[in-house]
């Protein structure tokens, strides 16, 4: 008989959550730490803004952890992947066989010089529950002028989000009567809206077709609040009468020894189909917390510690890099942003039901965290049915 | 040969699309900085371009071998 490994898991998001319930108890001792204990379903977060939602947004990690993880509520501040210990911030070090690192990403607002009073002053979707809800009163107090949702950083969660926002905006503001006195514009570095083409193709028309005005190349530099300005390095300016602003995002705040194993942002450089952080064979990063070049969301998240589960059991897993993005287009219309290594974005038709499927998922999250051995079959069959290079094919 | 400040690695990245990642580095970036993109999604050799034109920073090289596209830029505007 092996000995059971001991595995640490930084991060009790939804990889982190995933991966503690995937490890069999009698194989692995099984510890996660979280700093504050709770899985939330951060894609609501886009509802409770734009939408007004109260739905309950987090689950507490002892309820959807198996009895057999060990539960550590503790800041991790550092980690020696050398020697092999993390230290917690009250200086208690523990040691591992095996760490997994999923600290998810942090919002940072000090990246701009100005972002940080406009977000206080207009709220963000990117951050909190209160933030999200001071975007809701933004856009319950705006009776006429310039709504301003831009793209300040493409290191963001979720791709699809800043539209989605664009779109929930445009259909709130029809609702209340007033688009002929509010004009709401869109603003992303990119030369165009979505930055994958193909997917750009399906959901730019829309974008114009609801009379959302579309800024292309504005690379957000700094913001002057007073003036209610913003200007890009590309030398434009916009001006706004409340603007929404998707903020840069870094990784977890914290020490990694060797120092080299982050890029610049705080993101953790491992390989794409293993996600083994760069130089380490008994450490990896999943989900949001990794410089692995690929969407940071959810699915990602979950497809990745199924994968690192399976190769803590001793298979030869790989990622396919599949992204598997719901994006609401307002008026109960969603389309999903499929592709991953081998295949482009596919231009993934919207409908209702792509958005009911999205409204589905919200409703299962936590009971697929919990039980992922019960909703495998599910996920299985739709990611095989979905799968890119099949779907090229339909939809081109 | 130019060397690269930073290189930029987005090879296999379809979804968001290396032109997320040139933005990063362009954020990121010094006047005078050398900034290489390792890609292969299709579209970005045309976005590249389109980049160039609207900020004004120079392509010093864009070449494709084997499916694999690589950019050198440099930043002169900011």
């Amino acid at each position: 008989m092996t000995a059971v490994k001991n595995v640490v898991i930084i991060g009790g998001g939804a990889g982190g959550a995933m991966l503690a319930n995937r490890l069999p108890s009698d194989e692995f001792n099984v510890t996660l730490i979280d700093k504050e204990g709770y899985n939330y379903y951060l894609p609501w977060l886009l509802y409770v803004a734009f939408k007004g939602s109260r739905r309950e947004m987090k689950r507490s990690l002892e309820s959807i952890l198996k009895p057999n993880v060990r539960l550590i509520k503790s800041t991790v501040t550092a980690i020696n992947l050398s020697d092999k210990w993390i230290e917690l911030i009250n200086g208690k070090r523990i040691n591992y066989d095996y760490v997994v690192i999923a600290a998810g990403a942090d919002v940072d607002d000090s990246k701009i010089n100005g972002l940080h009073d406009l977000m206080v002053r207009y709220g963000n979707y990117y951050t909190n529950e209160e933030n999200a809800l001071k975007v809701w009163r933004t856009l319950n107090s705006i009776k006429e002028g310039t709504l301003l949702i831009a793209v300040s950083d493409p290191k963001h969660r979720c791709p699809p989000s800043p539209m989605e926002g664009a779109f929930l905006a445009e259909e709130f503001i029809r609702s209340r009567g007033l688009s002929d006195k509010v004009k709401v514009v869109f603003a992303t570095p990119y030369p165009r809206p979505y930055p994958a083409e193909p997917m750009n193709e399906v959901v730019e028309p829309i974008m114009r077709e609801r009379g959302i005005e579309i800024v292309n190349f504005f690379t957000l530099d700094y913001v002057e609040p007073n003036k209610q300005v913003m200007r890009s390095l590309e030398g434009d300016e916009l001006k706004y009468d409340a603007a929404i602003v998707v903020p840069p995002h870094v990784g977890a705040r914290l020490k990694y020894y060797p120092e080299d194993v982050i890029d610049s942002d705080g993101f953790v450089l491992a390989d794409k189909l293993t996600n083994r952080i760069k130089g380490f064979d008994d450490a990896f990063v999943i989900g949001d917390a990794s410089a692995v070049p690929v969407a940071k969301t959810g699915v990602t998240a979950h497809l990745e510690a199924s994968v690192v589960a399976r190769i803590l059991m001793g298979e030869d897993a790989k990622n396919s890099g599949r992204t598997n993005c719901p994006f609401d287009l307002g008026y109960g219309l969603g389309t999903f942003v499929i592709g991953d290594y081998y295949t482009p974005v596919v231009k993934y038709p919207p409908n209702k039901i792509n958005h009911m499927m999205k409204m589905a998922f919200a409703a299962i999250y936590w009971d697929m965290i919990k039980y992922p051995e019960l909703w495998d079959p599910i996920f299985d069959s739709f990611f095989d049915a979905t799968n890119p290079s099949i779907l090229k094919r339909i939809y081109g | 040969m130019t060397q690269a400040t930073r290189t930029v690695d987005a090879r296999g990245l379809s979804c968001p699309g290396p032109i997320t990642e040139l933005v990063k580095a362009y954020r990121n970036s010094k006047m005078g900085d050398i900034i290489e993109v390792l890609a292969t999604d299709e579209g970005f050799k045309q976005d590249v371009q389109a980049w160039i034109r609207k900020t004004g920073n120079e392509l010093i090289e864009l070449k494709e071998e084997n499916g694999e596209i690589r950019a050198l830029i440099r930043i002169v505007k900011r």
